[in-house]
């Protein structure tokens, strides 16, 4: 269970001035006030627009930089206090997501299940039931230099479940990948989330409607750094008082009626 | 806690040492020139005082109107010189170097003024461009010298006078250096070499476990894994250390070889480069490694690409591959602080070794000092560092 209290995040970029002007700064607040409860055995879509705050929000839930206010627990463990412990129960699947070339698909993933501590044996086998999980057999002795898209981001994933773990996060994870690997990703995610694959707590964002209405139980709208709503598809819709998911999206993140432009 | 934080370093080392030898292309760039360097250089170094002994050998005057000067010739023959005619353009072939000895330069009029003592010029013309032929300036005045005394002490013998009178104090030459100190003359660019390999070798694993690991977008997943930064940065910057150590071990091996190679038999027997020297440059190499290891990564965690981290550490790299260069340019002698710069503490103590003098606590402690002190700060930051740096 992933519990995303209230957290705010502020960050003070330099404004680009004349090239002998002194560079100014200025605040940007990332995140404000985002809560997210993600539950066991359930999907939570993070839905929002590019540059909402998704992928600040899901760094800061990764450890990579503390929030301003609030607070951030994986199963009970803070990650401001216990990050190593609460990274151990998470698989994260990050915005960047980049492989070692020159290590075959296989070793990518044993290096990340040894660094999780376990044996070498262990992760080996883990990889290769991962393997068959993602489909991914003809590419595991491959080095992952001349990967495809598809093949890249099937690795990160089995990278980022090669330890178990109890929640799983990923950050736009079908981007770039064509029908059919993402046909098998919602696949996977479904699997995962039931009682045969570990009732995991998944976590995901995307700013793609169909993808959150196929496979999210529960979703949160994230608008310019705030969670603005939060409910199962149905409940967004009848909150929005709308009948397409898009025009309640909408609605619910930039507080504007649709035009209903191709309806 | 600890075993599992050594552990974990341990598994970053592997798998860098694995990544790095998989890069062949690199490997190779990297180690070919580390292993050429030596044959090459003392080939160089060898064919050049090999060619000066020859001439040495050949006994051989270039003379220009050795006509007009009989006494000069017949004092040139005895002392078994064998008397080579100039060209007639040999001021033109000295300037463009196509000639490559000094040239005495006799006047018309050379043995009547000799006769009557009226002190006869003779030039010495050679160039002081033309290397070759200025360094063999000086056995020629020494050779005229010789005649000028001759004629002195036949003169004074005729007149009853002692020659001693002209040398009323007797002076002899005593080089106090060794056989090996001298050959450090020529063999003091070594130490150079070995440096830059070191460099060169930890640049490029420095470079790509960081810069390159952000370019990658590798560093952010590497960073979510429950591994203290501590244990990765340990376990990257020892495998900086230990592929700057072999590529250093490569150059250094390489002299060894070289040596055969050596065609001047006096240069041979001056320059002794054994295992036990090795060894030795080795384990000097050991404080740079490690302290330009942690340095050259700490500059790179700053970078977002290798290509930027390249430009950033092409300063620090140069710096510390020219420091030798200081002993060369400093006529004064070594002065303490060498001892405490990177790169030139290590030419210093190196060129001690290859004179055959030991190396005392007093010499090694400062280099040693330094670099636990660079690694120690340089690590401690790039760890707190790198999650800033992953998540820009």
């Amino acid at each position: 269970m992933i519990r995303i209290e209230a957290i705010s995040k502020q960050f003070i970029t330099p404004v680009a001035a004349g090239p002998f002007r002194r560079s100014r700064k200025q605040v940007v607040q990332a995140v404000q006030d985002v809560t997210v409860l993600a539950q066991d055995g359930c999907i939570t879509g993070l839905l929002g627009a590019n540059g909402a705050g998704k992928t600040t929000t899901l760094r800061m839930l990764g450890g990579l930089f503390a929030p301003d206010s609030g607070c951030i627990t994986v199963d009970g463990i803070a990650v401001d206090t216990q990050p190593l412990e609460a990274l151990a129960r998470m698989g994260i699947l990050g915005d960047a997501h980049g492989l070692y070339p020159r290590l075959t698909a296989r070793e990518n993933i044993v290096y990340f299940g040894q660094l999780q501590g376990m044996d070498a044996d262990t992760a080996n086998a883990r990889a290769l039931e991962l393997a068959r999980l993602l489909d991914m057999g003809g590419i595991l002795e491959r080095r992952a230099e001349g990967f495809s898209q598809g093949e890249r981001m099937k690795t990160a994933l089995a990278r980022a479940l090669v330890h178990d773990p109890a929640n799983v996060v990923l950050d736009e994870p079908t981007n770039g990948l064509d029908v059919l690997a993402t046909r098998a990703l919602r696949d996977v995610l479904r699997y995962l989330r039931s009682a045969q694959g570990g009732a995991k707590c998944i976590v995901f964002s995307t700013h793609i409607m169909p993808e959150v209405e196929q496979l999210c139980e529960h979703v949160v709208v994230i608008s310019r750094g705030r969670s603005v709503a939060e409910g199962s598809v149905a409940q967004l819709l009848e909150r929005a008082g709308e009948t397409r998911f898009e025009d309640a999206f909408v609605k619910l993140a930039f507080d504007v009626t649709p035009t209903g432009e191709d309806a | 806690m600890s075993a599992n934080f050594f552990n974990n370093a341990w598994l970053v080392l592997c798998k860098e040492v694995v990544d790095a030898l998989r890069d062949r292309r690199t490997l190779l760039r990297l180690l070919a020139p580390a292993v050429l360097m030596g044959p090459l250089l003392l080939l160089a170094v060898s064919t050049m005082i090999a060619s000066l002994e020859e001439r040495a050998e050949k006994r051989e005057v270039m003379v220009v109107g050795i006509e007009h000067a009989p006494t000069l010739r017949n004092f040139l023959e005895r002392q078994t010189f064998t008397v080579k005619t100039a060209p007639q353009d040999y001021e033109a072939r000295l300037r463009a170097t196509t000639l490559l000895e000094p040239v005495v330069v006799i006047a018309p009029d050379f043995e009547a003024a000799l006769a009557s003592g009226e002190r006869p010029t003779v030039e010495l013309v050679s160039d002081s461009v033309n290397q070759r032929a200025s360094a063999g300036l000086a056995s020629l005045q020494r050779l005229m010298a010789g005649f000028n005394r001759e004629r002195a002490a036949i003169t004074m013998a005729l007149r009853g006078v002692s020659t001693a009178l002209l040398q009323p104090v007797a002076f002899e030459d005593r080089d106090l250096a060794s056989t090996q100190a001298r050959a450090t003359r020529i063999t003091s660019v070594i130490p150079m070499f070995i440096i830059m390999a070191v460099l060169y070798g930890a640049l490029t694993s420095a470079l790509d476990s960081t810069a390159g690991e952000r370019e990658r977008g590798s560093l952010e997943p590497l960073l979510m894994n429950p591994v203290q930064h501590m244990a990765l940065v340990l376990g990257k910057w020892s495998a900086v250390v230990l592929l700057g150590m072999t590529v250093a071990l490569m150059a250094s091996l390489s002299f060894i070889p070289a040596q055969w190679l050596i065609k001047s038999d006096a240069l041979q027997a001056m320059f002794q480069f054994g295992f036990s020297e090795m060894l030795m440059f080795l384990l000097l190499q050991l404080p740079l490694a490690t302290g330009l290891g942690a340095v050259l990564m700490a500059l790179a965690i700053q970078s977002k690409t290798y290509k930027e981290a390249q430009a950033g550490s092409a300063l620090v790299v140069t710096m510390v591959g020219l420091a030798p260069m200081v002993t060369l340019l400093n006529p004064a002698g070594d002065a303490p602080w060498y001892l405490w710069v990177p790169g030139l503490a290590q030419n210093t103590l190196m060129i001690l070794v290859l004179k055959g003098e030991p190396l005392t606590f007093v010499k090694v402690a400062p280099g040693v000092l330094v670099a636990v002190a660079l690694t120690l700060g340089c690590l401690v930051y790039v760890a707190r560092t790198m999650r800033r740096a992953a998540a820009r």
